[in-house]
């Protein structure tokens, strides 16, 4: 068919068609993605919290009890008469909006299994809701007291676990003689040494805890009784940490104030640590998390108070506690059908077991705990290492030039071989030659560093590089040696950008299964392990396993509070990791 | 201006006094001819892999005076400037031969350290390049790396005086010096040349990517540093060379060192007519 020419009015028309279609199917391809990973998300939280289970009675409690107190607190922060009326009408259109629309897809379409319409407004509406108004609250005074409560009270409860988790594995006896004979007497020295400046003691500081350490490795082995884990935990962390508190309180506040703060919570921790101790409790480890969390509340409580801003936000606890409380007593009273989550303490605390409902995560987490760490730490050190190695020590030209070239093209090859692959070179290299035993932790974490490190390498390589050389010309102008310059002007600047690589470098090497395969790591292990040698699982792999299970309950509901707690303790431990690159991204 | 230096004078000891007078006396008179030698080239040769820099440079640089190096782009200029401190060391293809002689020594001889050579000698860049550290670490950057740890804040302070920067930065030693406007961070990166108190500045032109303001300022700081030490200076504004320099060197294309002598004598008078045509802008 023949087609007329375009009228010759202007300049004519330039086709956009394609700029216009591709940004489409760019952004299609995006929000489809993101939907149904958001929808099996939905699922997974469904299936592991039971809320198919939940009568809209149960959950209007609760909304009304936790949900609206806690948003009612998140406006009030914002204090804008606007946001407060926008976020109502989302409240109210969105429960008429999702309300009809699942009713109406219900009946004329088809039925949605295992979701009601309470629990789809609970996602769609509240739960989004409920971050927006977190984020915009924590902009307002009031709002950044209470939520920075929270978050010290939760990162110190977070990291005192952590702590408990590791001595495990690692033993507090060598840890206390440490302590004792090397680090105390090395931060002593130090101290000192700042205070009365005699240049001689800050240097022997660190040979003196270099010395003690080594001593205490070597006394470990001679002395045959030591104190209990809870005089060690007392005397290596929870006084420790007090007198920082104490320290940080007193230089702002005063005498008085700084004993306060770091007084009463070490007497609460030496307390809870004993009471817990008598009622069966973990008394060691309650000892550290209270320590760990009144300390870091205490010190936040007094810079609030002098600050005197804001102080209402400090009610955000006590709305956070009383909410549950008195929502379990209306539900109770009232007697409605209440949801029994596969999540629960029970899941977190108890060893695997073949019956669904006793089924328990406690092994496996303590298993990634421990490999989170040892990668970590690792991946980090040779990761930064070797790029600083490449970008800063090797010449461009000549034949170290062209080493380091071949070796760059290969370290960026080996990031794209495939786990399982590295899983064999563990299994042949640690496991086989060096004899470190199948599945153990040091086996499997030495597996999963290897794995991650060309990623942490090339991604530190990048950072080191976007430090502008003229920063690098200028202290090596002020007559710094390399390592000067690398250590006072480029690592500084590059950190930020290490610290975004290892981070996901560590979130892929937390969720792989295939080489924990290969190196023979145990699928389901019945106890946390007691030493780097011991067998042990990680999370991966213990939901691995679950999904194998032929009763449906594993498969519906224990893989699916498995997979929660992986990606708590991922978001968590990135939470984590994105606060402290924030931090040294300001610091800059 | 006079009288209150009087008066400053007859209040501290006599001693003092004197020494303050003498000291004045002897930095006054910068037209008289310098006695020493700071930094001298011998027969001096840069080459870049095949292509030659500097040909055959000799030239004496007086001690506490300023020497502006002037010249087309691609002279050389900039590259003898490194030489001195061996900042050319960092480029991999870059050859000297020849000899440099700082503090009666060739600085190319086998047993000088670059290093310790860069510690005695101050470099500031054409671009203001502080570090993302506060002013205060950017002044004691220099101190920090050489191991000095008393009286840091004392001498980051007078270094911030030395550069005219410290009133207006007396506040906010903590913020970061890339917050500074452009002039400042010269004058910062300046006051950390100076701070571990080296024996000659390098000014890799200074001033050209400043506003005239913050130039000016910056000329009349170099003024003041010349009274304590030795300044060589690169720059492409002639005017700038004219004001403020003692002695000048004219190096023209192929790295040829022109003509060399006292500023005056080179903008009135020069001997070569290829100097006058480049000063009057017929060439260059």
């Amino acid at each position: 068919m023949a087609t007329d020419t375009p009228s010759e009015a202007g300049f004519g028309e330039v086709s956009r068609v394609r700029g216009i279609v591709f940004e489409y199917l760019s952004l299609g391809a995006s929000v489809a993605g993101l939907l149904a990973l958001g929808i099996l998300l939905v699922y997974v939280a469904v299936d592991a919290f039971d809320l198919a289970n939940a009568s809209p009675e149960w959950l209007l409690t609760y909304f009304l009890t936790l949900v609206v107190p806690y948003l009612g607190f998140c406006l009030y922060s914002v204090g804008d008469p606007t946001v407060t009326r926008r976020a109502v009408a989302a409240l109210g259109g969105g429960l008429v909006a999702v309300a009809g629309l699942f009713v109406g897809i219900e009946t004329f379409v088809s039925p949605i299994p295992r979701l009601n319409w309470p629990v789809a407004y609970l996602f769609v509406v509240v739960i989004p809701l409920t971050a927006y108004l977190t984020y915009v609250g924590n902009q307002g005074r009031v709002g950044a007291v209470g939520l920075g409560l929270i978050g010290r009270a939760v990162g110190g409860a977070a990291v005192g676990l952590a702590v408990g988790t590791l001595f495990l594995v690692f033993d507090q006896f060598v840890w206390f003689l440490a302590y004792t004979f090397g680090v105390f007497p090395a931060v002593a020295l130090y101290v000192y040494a700042r205070r009365s400046p005699s240049s001689r003691a800050a240097t022997a500081a660190p040979v003196v805890g270099v010395v003690g350490i080594l001593l205490a490795v070597f006394a470990r082995e001679t002395i045959s009784t030591y104190p209990s884990d809870l005089l060690i935990f007392l005397w290596t962390i929870a006084i420790p940490v007090a007198v920082v508190g104490e320290r940080l309180v007193t230089a702002r506040g005063g005498r008085t104030a700084g004993l306060l703060a770091g007084g009463v919570p070490l007497a609460l921790a030496v307390a809870g640590g004993f009471l817990a101790g008598t009622v069966g409790l973990p008394g060691p480890d309650i000892l550290v998390v209270v320590a760990l969390v009144g300390t870091a509340v205490a010190v936040y409580l007094q810079r609030v108070i002098e600050d005197g801003e804001g102080l209402a936000g400090l009610a955000l606890p006590v709305l956070l506690v009383a909410g549950p409380l008195v929502g379990a007593l209306v539900v109770g009273a009232w007697g409605v059908p209440a949801p029994d989550p596969w999540l629960d303490v029970g899941f977190l605390t108890e060893a695997p077991s073949r019956n669904a409902v006793e089924a328990g995560l406690y092994p496996a987490i303590v298993g990634s705990v421990i490999i989170i760490a040892i990668v970590a730490v690792l991946s980090f050190a040779l990761g930064v290492g070797t790029a600083v190695f490449l970008e800063e020590y090797t010449a461009e030209t000549g034949l170290v030039g062209t080493l380091t070239r071949i070796l760059q093209i290969n370290i960026a090859n080996l990031a794209a071989i495939p786990s399982v692959v590295y899983g064999l070179l563990g299994l042949g290299l640690f496991a086989n030659l060096l004899g470190l035993g199948f599945g153990t932790a040091l086996t499997v974490s030495l597996t999963l560093s290897l794995l991650i490190l060309p990623i942490t390498i090339v991604s530190a390589q990048e950072a080191i590089r976007s430090v502008p050389d003229e920063f690098r010309r200028g202290s090596d102008a002020m007559g710094a040696t390399r390592w000067q310059t690398t250590k006072n002007v480029v690592l500084p600047e590059a950190m930020p950008g290490i610290l975004t690589g290892t981070i996901l470098a560590l979130g892929r090497a937390i969720g792989e299964t295939a080489p924990l395969i290969m190196v023979g790591a145990a699928t389901t292990v019945f106890s946390a392990p007691n030493s780097l040698f011991s067998k042990f699982s990680a999370m991966p792999m213990q939901i691995y396993a679950w999904a194998d299970f032929p009763q449906p309950e594993f498969r519906y509901g224990v893989v699916a509070a498995g997979v929660m707690t992986l990606l708590v303790v991922l978001i968590g431990m990135n939470g984590t990791a994105i606060l402290l690159r924030n931090r040294a991204e300001r610091g800059s | 201006m006079s009288n209150t230096e009087t008066e400053t004078k007859t209040e501290s000891d006599g001693s003092d006094s004197l020494i303050t007078t003498d000291v004045q006396a002897e930095q006054n008179d910068r037209s008289a001819p310098s006695t020493r030698t700071a930094v001298a080239a011998r027969n001096l040769n840069v080459y870049y892999g095949d292509e030659q820099a500097i040909k055959d440079v000799t030239m004496d640089i007086p001690e506490k005076r300023v020497t502006a190096l002037i010249g087309p782009s691609g002279c050389g200029k900039s590259t003898f400037l490194r030489t001195i401190n061996r900042m050319n060391d960092m480029i991999d293809i870059c050859r000297v031969e020849g000899d440099v002689e700082f503090g009666g020594k060739n600085v190319y001889d086998p047993d000088v350290d670059p290093v310790a050579l860069r510690r005695k000698i101050g470099m500031v860049f054409q671009k203001p390049n502080p570090f993302p550290k506060s002013i205060r670490d950017n002044v004691a950057y220099g101190l920090k790396i050489q191991g000095f740890d008393s009286d840091v804040d004392a001498r980051v302070e007078e270094s911030l005086k030395g550069a005219a920067l410290y009133e207006e930065v007396k506040d906010q030693l903590d913020s970061s010096g890339l917050e500074l406007s452009g002039g400042q961070q010269q004058r910062l990166c300046i006051a950390r040349a100076i701070a571990p108190d080296p024996e000659v500045i390098l000014m890799d032109e200074p001033t050209s990517a400043l506003d005239p303001v913050a130039a000016s300022k910056i000329e009349d700081l170099i003024d003041d540093l010349a009274e304590e030490y030795t300044v060589i200076i690169v720059t492409h504004n002639m005017q700038q060379a004219a004001r403020i320099s003692d002695r000048t060197a004219v190096f023209l294309t192929g790295g040829e060192l022109v003509e060399y002598d006292d500023t005056a004598k080179i903008f009135e008078d020069p001997e070569e007519q290829r100097v006058e045509d480049y000063i009057t802008g017929k060439f260059g």
